[in-house]
């Protein structure tokens, strides 16, 4: 037997701030999207208008070059690395698995200030990689077509140690009988790794790839922060969170960066309930 | 926090002293590393490291004051509307933080919160995760079976709370504080939509004011083509940030990297 009308009691204060920082603000932000300046219900207007503003498109197609660059990164390293860590010693592992965290304890800024300077030739510790790339100046380093590899490498680095500690995670809960018997069938530690630990965590990686994917549509910081290192020779709107914060303060539409905020919303709303529905992670009920 | 004034009131006078005379040394002991760091950072980014203390400790503090009742509750009450309440929170912790941050921006907007520290410590409080992480936590046939026990000796409901609950709340509180705090601190996104266009430095945390060290005017050369970084302080100085910024988080996750690695987050999944 267990009580039912207390329950409310504990989760009301939660409940309270759920709605007013996370389902108000979305209800608000669709509100915005359907009314038109003059506050009038407008239907799909403002987001027929922003799927045409010539930014649009650009904006995403940025964010897919940039995506298809880091998720591939991150399912190849990330899970290759996990699996090694996973085959090691388990204070060496531990030691590893720091030094791949580390990035992770600097700030979105912070990150991207410190690649601005991996990719200064004056400064850079990696100077003569620059160089043999032909890279001469900050401004050959951070041109325009080597923007989405650069934002890939600066996520991957200031992410990716925590999917390794996740991943590292999944691999701990193999149960050790089941290693010990491929073991004893024969099975060397790469056929061990591809055929018994590879699909054991296949709903992990699955979890990485949407959570990353949904993580990586709403990049800000690092185009934002290159737009101002350059002071603006670079586009201003590279990515679609760009370009709904620049409608929203240099134009004053707010209804319209609200569209896109919705876009942005339900792609990040679908993958969540994928994630939910699809890979049986999280449990809702006992 | 009751159980811990509780455990103080019952301590000693002599434990009182030797407390306090422990924490007089500590107070010898640190001061002069905290002086050397505040002597190097200098007046404004010291102002911002204290914003950034100061938002992410509120946000952590509201965070753990609300994600240990609501796990709790979900994972020991029976109650219309549960299920919903859990799904919802699984919902909002699977978005990205930056997907809410326009709709917060509009909120706030609409509600003239723009450049006060609420527009940005309300979101960092609110942490579906760290609801989820003390559902999983409470969710076992141990626990329910220790409350049971509680109740049929006569407890009342509040204080199975208070003397059960709360007191075995102790390490998923301080997995949720953590995590929470390094999520606020590193946040740059929010806090620069709340602050960044409205001239208030004065409010900054540690991110915003790191990228305010980009000197844009100088960014841009007159052939448009960039030859070298300019920033507006020293790299050495902007260094030095850097490694300030990252020190709390890589203290507290050295000295607590096994118990809040693999073994913790392994009980998020099934």
């Amino acid at each position: 037997m267990r009580p039912r009308k207390s329950g409310y009691l504990f989760i009301a204060p939660y409940v309270v701030l759920l709605v007013v920082a996370g389902i108000y603000p979305m209800a608000y932000a669709l509100h915005l999207a359907l009314t038109s300046l003059t506050a009038h219900f407008s239907g799909a207007r403002n987001f027929i208008k922003s799927w045409q503003d010539p930014e649009f498109l650009p904006a995403f197609e940025h964010i897919g070059i940039f995506l298809a660059i880091w998720l591939t990164a991150l399912v190849v390293l990330v899970v290759g690395l996990s699996l090694i860590l996973h085959s090691l010693d388990r204070r060496i592992s531990a030691a590893f698995r720091f030094v791949f965290y580390l990035p992770a304890a600097l700030a979105g800024s912070a990150s991207v200030m410190l690649w601005l300077f991996m990719l200064e030739p004056g400064v850079s510790p990696w100077t003569f990689v620059l160089h043999w790339l032909g890279y001469g100046t900050l401004g050959d380093s951070i041109a325009e077509r080597n923007l989405p590899v650069i934002f890939a490498v600066i996520a991957f680095w200031s992410g990716a140690g925590s999917w390794i500690v996740v991943m590292y995670g999944a691999l701990a809960t193999i149960p050790h009988g089941v290693l010990e018997a491929a073991r004893l069938d024969g099975a060397g530690p790469w056929r061990t790794a591809t055929r018994i630990k590879l699909p054991l965590i296949k709903r992990w990686v699955a979890y990485m790839l949407i959570g990353a994917f949904a993580a990586g549509t709403q990049l800000f910081a690092e185009p934002q922060l290159i737009s101002e290192a350059t002071g603006g020779i670079l586009n201003q709107t590279w990515s679609p969170n760009q370009l709904a914060y620049f409608l929203s303060f240099q134009l004053d539409n707010f209804n319209y960066a609200a569209a896109i905020a919705v876009d942005l919303l339900a792609i990040a709303l679908i993958s969540a309930a994928v994630v939910l529905l699809r890979t049986g992670l999280f449990r809702v009920s006992d | 926090m009751r159980a811990l004034a509780e455990r103080f009131r019952r301590a000693s006078a002599t434990q009182v002293m030797a407390l306090s005379v422990l924490s007089l040394m500590a107070v010898f002991f640190a001061v002069p590393i905290v002086w050397a760091v505040f002597e190097a950072i200098g007046g404004t980014a010291l102002h911002w490291l204290l914003n950034s203390a100061f938002y992410s400790t509120a946000g952590a503090a509201i965070a753990v004051a609300l994600c240990i009742p609501a796990g709790y509750g979900l994972a020991t009450h029976d109650f219309p509307g549960r299920r919903a309440v859990l799904i919802v929170t699984i919902l909002v912790m699977l978005i990205p933080p930056n997907a809410l941050v326009l709709p917060l921006f509009l909120e706030a907007h609409a509600a003239h919160l723009l450049t006060s520290p609420l527009a940005v410590i309300l979101p960092y409080g609110l942490y579906p995760f760290g609801v989820y992480l003390a559902y999983l936590y409470f969710n076992t046939g141990r626990f329910e079976l220790l409350l049971q026990t509680a109740r049929m000796d006569g407890c009342s409901e509040w204080h199975v709370f208070k003397r059960i609950v709360l007191p075995l709340s102790l390490p998923v509180s301080a997995l949720i504080a953590f995590l929470n705090f390094v999520a606020s601190w590193t946040n740059f996104f929010l806090p620069w939509v709340m602050y960044w266009s409205f001239d208030t430095t004065s409010r900054y945390p540690l991110a915003l004011g790191i990228a305010l060290q980009l000197d844009t005017t100088k960014g841009a050369s007159f052939y448009g083509a960039l030859i070298q970084l300019h920033t507006a302080s020293s790299p050495s100085y902007i260094a030095l940030l850097l490694l300030v910024t990252c020190a709390p988080v890589l203290i507290v996750f050295a000295l607590a990297q096994r118990w809040i690695g693999s073994s913790q987050l392994q009980g998020v999944f099934r």
